[in-house]
């Protein structure tokens, strides 16, 4: 996994689900958010799954999120991208 | 990060985990026992985005110019070259113009066909970047624009506006503001924003805690 590769899930993900950041700069609020994206990246990169395919689980996975009363952008993301994982984990048939 | 290395740190939070944090911990640990991930490799891919990606990389190319002359000479002869030197590249498929500010001369960037962008010393472009009326605006009336972004220039001011494409990408290189002498390298990067390389802010004296 090179720049290379962290850029092209940016242009994967788009406008239609873009990492939460500020200033340009990523928004980890805490150590799991940043895992998980690297959890994603890993996974995808090695599996050779494709990133649209990830991008879609993502933007429906946002949709059907419900906020808890308080939760930050940032951990509503990362929440959604944990379903997102695990959607496309189990369109493989990965029993998780 | 095990918990070994946080005793080995004397750092040891006694906060119980979220549900959340406990569910990116037990998929992630799902994910190395099949084999699909290893903990290092996530690692790595943590370290890149910390590090590799984003502004800092502009911010501190832009300070070391304003530092450096002799770098400053280097960066606007040949832009890649000399955002290597300090580490940064990575998109080796298009020529890195750096465009100087000076004197009554003021430079912005635009993509107006799509959304080229120096990603590796910007990271992600900001989303008006890529919206049709920056694009089209911003060729046809720079002044409006940068006014709406609140950069106010002088009426004499030279504006350049600098059209992106996936051969040659631009990053604007400010003037270094007055009231920065003697600024160590650090605190001089931490007031070049993502904007002022894009061209529509200018950097300001002053300080930021790092």
């Amino acid at each position: 996994v090179s720049a290379a590769t962290l850029a092209k899930v940016d242009v994967a993900l788009g406008t239609d689900a873009p990492l939460p950041r500020a200033n340009g700069e990523l928004v980890f609020e805490e150590v799991w958010q940043g895992r998980a994206l690297g959890l994603g990246v890993v996974l995808l990169e090695r599996t050779g799954a494709s990133w649209s395919e990830f991008r879609d689980h993502l933007v429906a996975a946002i949709a059907a999120h419900v906020a808890a009363p308080g939760e930050s952008a940032a951990t509503a993301y990362y929440t959604a991208w944990l379903d997102a994982v695990e959607a496309l984990l189990r369109r493989r048939n990965v029993s998780i | 990060m095990s918990d070994d290395h946080e005793h080995d740190d004397g750092v040891h939070h006694e906060r119980p985990a979220s549900p959340i944090e406990l569910r990116a911990r037990a998929l992630e640990a799902l994910l190395v026992e099949k084999g699909f991930v290893s903990t290092d490799a996530i690692d790595a891919v943590i370290e890149l985005y910390e590090n590799d990606v984003g502004p800092q990389n502009g911010a501190k190319v832009v300070a070391r110019a304003w530092v450096d002359p002799a770098y400053r000479e280097r960066l606007l002869a040949d832009g890649a070259a000399a955002i290597a030197e300090l580490g940064y590249g990575g998109d080796e498929a298009s020529t890195l113009v750096v465009v100087p500010n000076g004197p009554g001369v003021h430079n912005a960037v635009v993509c107006t066909l799509c959304s080229c962008y120096p990603w590796p010393v910007l990271g992600l472009p900001p989303s008006w970047y890529k919206s049709a009326p920056y694009r089209a605006r911003m060729v046809s009336e720079p002044c409006a624009v940068l006014r709406e972004f609140g950069l106010e220039l002088p009426a004499d001011t030279t504006i350049r506006i600098w059209d992106s494409s996936a051969e040659v990408r631009y990053l604007v290189l400010p003037e270094r503001p007055a009231g920065t002498e003697g600024w160590d390298e650090k605190a001089l990067a931490a007031i070049v924003t993502r904007d002022v390389m894009i061209g529509v802010a200018l950097p300001a004296a002053e300080r930021k805690s790092a």
